[in-house]
């Protein structure tokens, strides 16, 4: 397919959730001509492939701010958008299997509250309540705050594809970025599968590809690929209403509005992209032998389907936000770390004022792309990183 | 089995006997073809329609769990069995008015936005309506094996079909004890090998090079308890079944499969159909005459009809439709009839039935070799891919082979491969070998162009895309309208092929559909990932084969 045009101002890398609400910020503002070019197809990467969390519940600060603003615009979406992303408020229920755990939480518990957020710390009976038939004896308590929940992934990209469609952004899939044109220590242009288009600023949102975009404009980052599963089962009555997160092993599971319990663990995987997005017997086996273990009642559901997706990782567990102090009109907008979708909306607008050339609100030692830079390590880190 | 007793269950509160050997739909459709289920968005009667453990069309309670293919189900004394869905009864189901107050259908992802102090409420209907059933209670089936079966083969055949049979025996002759696994739980012992009934693979992993049992199998068996094989080969015998169609009211209870009609018991043969109308003109077809030969109204082929079908079928009498376009079935509760046209613009028809059975394209069910990581191709003469084999039936992953429908094999055995194929198992393959005859031009091999003649005229009543998640046709020319191209992402936008079915049903149809309203090869609207599992799977199962909770209980 060839490209539509091939001078832009703008050419955000990646139409993903975060690629296509930058590119809609960026509309808004009149900023265009702007490109949003994707190696797959749409919802093809990470944000068509996650389990459709929106919480609140971190570790830092930073992201709590993100956090709350987003789950404001996840409210309005269907109102602003033409598509419902069945957005439900039925919380998120983290639970610990230890008292240490449980002070991590309460830590984690004490920062959202300093927020203004109403998150609670449960006793066992507590989360018992929330989680029919929870094995007895398998957690020491949990903190949990209603105004987490869950969406839908898919109907809330068609709508911000739409919109920035009709705002007259060119949207083109199939198509790979192979380089980044430089002239004067600033961005010119990129090279594509589809030819090379001319654009003074880049937007670096490819999500699990982000680090191999960044080392193809010869700047070193430590963003890494990580392959995380996933599974769905089929749809049951409904008798499950928070997202359940288990904080030793990164557990979590929720049901959908359709009756789907839809999750996933952590189990390691090589890091990068190179192997692909298959499914293994390993998390299968470990992903029902954990579900099963903490809610037995499961036992007989079935699973209908497992698929994976990459996380991009960062050291700190913090995503890079802002411009690259290395090459000027690279603006960096990935590093969630499987988290790119509950804080896209937010988010994205702090990465369209980089692209602008306003000042933002974020805190440069959190969020800037410059904090690797420096030779000690990041001031602030986000461990609370799970499935 | 032929001494075992008779099994009493209660099906809604009544004592009811299965015979031996029975299956629990079997038991309960002796006074005719049963509605079992109501589908899941506009709660339209649904009845059996694959007969083969696949489709949605039978599936009840049983003991509390809400999924239970009826037609695979030995019934056990003392089982409870319900229609888990339509209120008040499946039959009488009040929802079934969403099926005449939405004629467009309801777009999920549109609908229900506003306003906003009404969305939580809309969550707690939308949520209470959807869903099979209440989640089963009690922990575990009592039948489970605690720990999961676990054995070591030098090679695994899936599938004891014709073709499955062929190579074991072939592997028995030249020294080698294969085992043999079959997912119904009927099949007969071959001397010489291991035979594991009732067990469904699951998932194929891509050979481990570091180890010497390079393959594993996983799946479960008929109590639902995890199973799991390790073999130096394996040989993939999986067959095919017999695919859908798209036309107005194809969901219609009467509408089935050639599997279906091939399945019945004498009992429910007698009761399920009278005067069928048989959809086909291939080989398929000539199987269901010689069966119900005495119970076939007409045969209707969207091609030509083959002559050898032509002649069977003028002995007895039926009258052909070849070159047919298939409009839409008659009938609300039951199939009355079929309308057609003959293609090319030319006259109507109207068909008197009481069933409409799809013989007309046999698909592979090919789901395991990409998992393994074999390549695969596509097949336009049967709309279908099938795995890539050298001359002797080897994919192209190492050790892994395939025979039969699922290699693209329509004959009953596939001899001519399984020759091969246990020879290269065994280490006797001979050097050079002319190529394997494979993918014959059989089946719909211009389908294409029948869809694009079809979707011409003006349609009446509902078309089905997507039984399982009742997803209309026109939904998914809706997503081609709004801009959304491939397989891949109008699945998404339409929700396709995400049902128990797991795309079986529905995919084949829809690929070659996106192609027209796309218009690009099929190979260019691409092909849906194969996930795992390849069938559904009690996490209970997959739970017993987790290797650090064995290695625990150890």
């Amino acid at each position: 397919m060839p490209l539509p045009r091939t001078t832009y101002r703008t050419v955000v890398v990646g139409g993903g959730i975060v690629g296509l609400f930058t590119a809609l910020h960026l509309a808004r503002s009149g900023a265009g001509p702007i490109l949003v070019v994707d190696r797959g197809f749409l919802s093809s990467g990470a944000s068509g492939r996650n389990g459709g969390g929106v919480r609140q519940q971190w570790e830092t600060r930073a992201t709590v701010r993100l956090a709350r603003e987003s789950v404001a615009a996840y409210r309005r979406f269907g109102r602003e958008f033409g598509y419902n992303p069945w957005f439900r408020q039925t919380g998120y229920l983290f639970v610990a299997e230890s008292t240490a755990e449980l002070e991590r939480l309460r830590t984690v518990h004490d920062l959202v509250r300093s927020e203004g957020l109403p998150s609670e710390v449960l006793g066992p009976e507590e989360v018992a309540r929330r989680v029919e038939g929870i094995a007895p004896g398998s957690v020491v308590g949990g903190t949990y705050l209603r105004s987490d929940g869950t969406l839908y992934p898919f109907p809330a990209v068609w709508g911000v594809y739409e919109a920035v469609r009709s705002l007259g952004v060119d949207v083109v899939f199939g198509i790979e970025v192979l380089g980044v044109e430089v002239r004067d220590g600033a961005v010119a242009g990129v090279r594509t599968s589809a030819g090379a288009v001319t654009a003074s600023s880049v937007v670096n949102a490819a999500g699990g590809w982000s680090g191999d975009l960044s080392r193809r404009a010869g700047l070193d980052v430590p963003n890494v690929a990580t392959r995380h599963e996933i599974l769905a089962t089929e749809a049951l009555k409904p008798f499950l209403d928070p997202m359940v997160v288990r904080i030793s092993d990164g557990l979590y599971f929720s049901q959908t509005v359709r009756g789907e319990v839809v999750g996933g663990l952590t189990v390691s995987h090589r890091p990068g992209t190179a192997s692909g997005m298959p499914s293994s017997p390993k998390f299968l086996t470990a992903m029902a032998s954990a579900l099963v273990g903490l809610l037995p009642r499961l036992a007989r559901v079935r699973v209908l389907r497992a698929w994976s997706g990459f996380y991009d990782d960062t050291p700190d567990g913090l995503p890079m936000i802002g411009e690259d102090p290395r090459l000027k009109g690279f603006v960096q907008a990935n590093g969630f770390g499987g988290h790119g979708f509950m804080l896209a909306p937010a988010a994205t607008r702090r990465v369209a004022q980089a692209v602008l050339g306003e000042v933002t609100d974020l805190d440069p030692a959190v969020f800037s792309p410059a904090r690797f830079l420096a030779p000690r390590a990041p001031a602030v880190a986000e461990r609370l990183q799970l499935g | 089995m032929g001494g075992a007793p008779s099994r009493r269950f209660r099906y809604r509160g009544r004592a009811t006997d299965a015979r031996p050997g029975e299956s629990l739909l079997a038991a309960l459709s002796r006074d005719g073809l049963p509605v079992l289920e109501r589908s899941l968005r506009y709660h339209r009667p649904r009845a059996p329609f694959c007969g083969i453990g696949q489709c949605t069309g039978c599936l009840l309670r049983v003991n509390g769990d809400p999924t239970v293919r009826s037609c695979r189900y030995l019934p056990s004394e003392e089982d409870r069995v319900d229609t888990p869905r339509g209120w008040p009864s499946v039959r009488w189901d009040v929802l079934g008015v969403l099926d005449t107050l939405f004629p467009q259908g309801i777009d999920p992802f549109r609908a229900f936005r506003r306003p906003a102090f009404a969305i939580p409420l809309y969550h707690r209907v939308v949520r209470r309506l959807s869903g099979y059933g209440p989640l089963p209670s009690g922990s575990s089936p009592g039948t489970t094996t605690p720990t999961p079966v676990v054995r070591t083969a030098e090679v695994a055949v899936v599938g004891a079909g014709a073709s499955g049979r062929a190579v074991v025996e072939r592997l028995v002759s030249r020294g080698i004890r294969p085992l043999l696994i079959e997912r119904r739980t009927d099949a007969t012992a071959v001397a010489g090998a291991d035979l594991w009934n009732g067990v469904s693979v699951s998932f194929l992993t891509p050979p481990q090079p570091d180890q010497a049992f390079p393959f594993m199998l996983l799946g479960f068996d008929a109590a639902g308890g995890g199973v799991a094989a390790h073999a130096r080969a394996v040989v993939v015998a999986s067959g095919g079944y017999d695919a859908s169609l798209l036309f107005g009211e194809n969901d219609r209870p009467g509408v089935l499969t050639a599997d279906a009609a091939m399945s019945l018991t004498p009992a429910q043969e007698r009761t399920w159909f009278r005067r069928a109308i048989v959809v086909g003109g291939d080989r398929r077809v000539q199987d269901v005459l010689e069966r119900f030969g005495h119970r076939v109204a007409a045969v209707v082929a969207p091609g030509e009809i083959r002559p050898d079908v032509v002649r069977a079928a003028s002995e007895r009498g039926i009258p052909l439709y070849p070159r047919s376009l298939v409009l839409r079935a008659r009938g609300r509760s039951r199939v009355r009839g079929l309308d057609l046209q003959a293609r090319g613009g030319g006259p109507h028809f109207s068909l008197a039935g009481d069933a409409v059975v799809l013989a007309h394209r046999r698909l592979p069910s090919a789901q395991l070799f990409p998992l393994a990581g074999a390549r695969m191709a596509w097949h336009a003469g049967t709309g279908a891919y099938y795995p890539l084999l050298d001359p002797h039936g080897m994919t192209t992953v190492n050790g892994l082979y395939a025979v039969g429908t699922a290699a693209g094999v329509l004959e009953s055995a596939d001899e001519a491969a399984a020759d091969r194929v246990s020879d290269a198992v065994a280490g006797r393959a001979e050097g050079a070998l002319p190529p394997l005859p494979r993918v014959r031009a059989e089946g719909p091999a211009e389908l294409e162009g029948y869809y694009r003649e079809l979707l011409r005229e003006p349609r009446r009543g509902r078309w089905i895309a997507c039984r399982c998640e009742d997803v209309l046709l026109r939904e998914v020319e809706a997503a081609t309208r709004a801009g959304y191209r491939g397989v891949e992402v109008v699945k998404r936008y339409s929700a396709f092929g995400t049902g128990l079915c797991q795309g079986r049903y529905c995919v084949p149809d829809v690929l070659l559909l996106l192609s027209i309203l796309e218009g690009r090869p099929t190979a260019e609207v691409g092909t849906i990932t194969t996930r795992p599992p390849v069938f559904p799977t009690p996490l209970g199962a997959l739970a017993e084969l987790d290797p650090s909770t064995t290695a625990e209980a150890a």
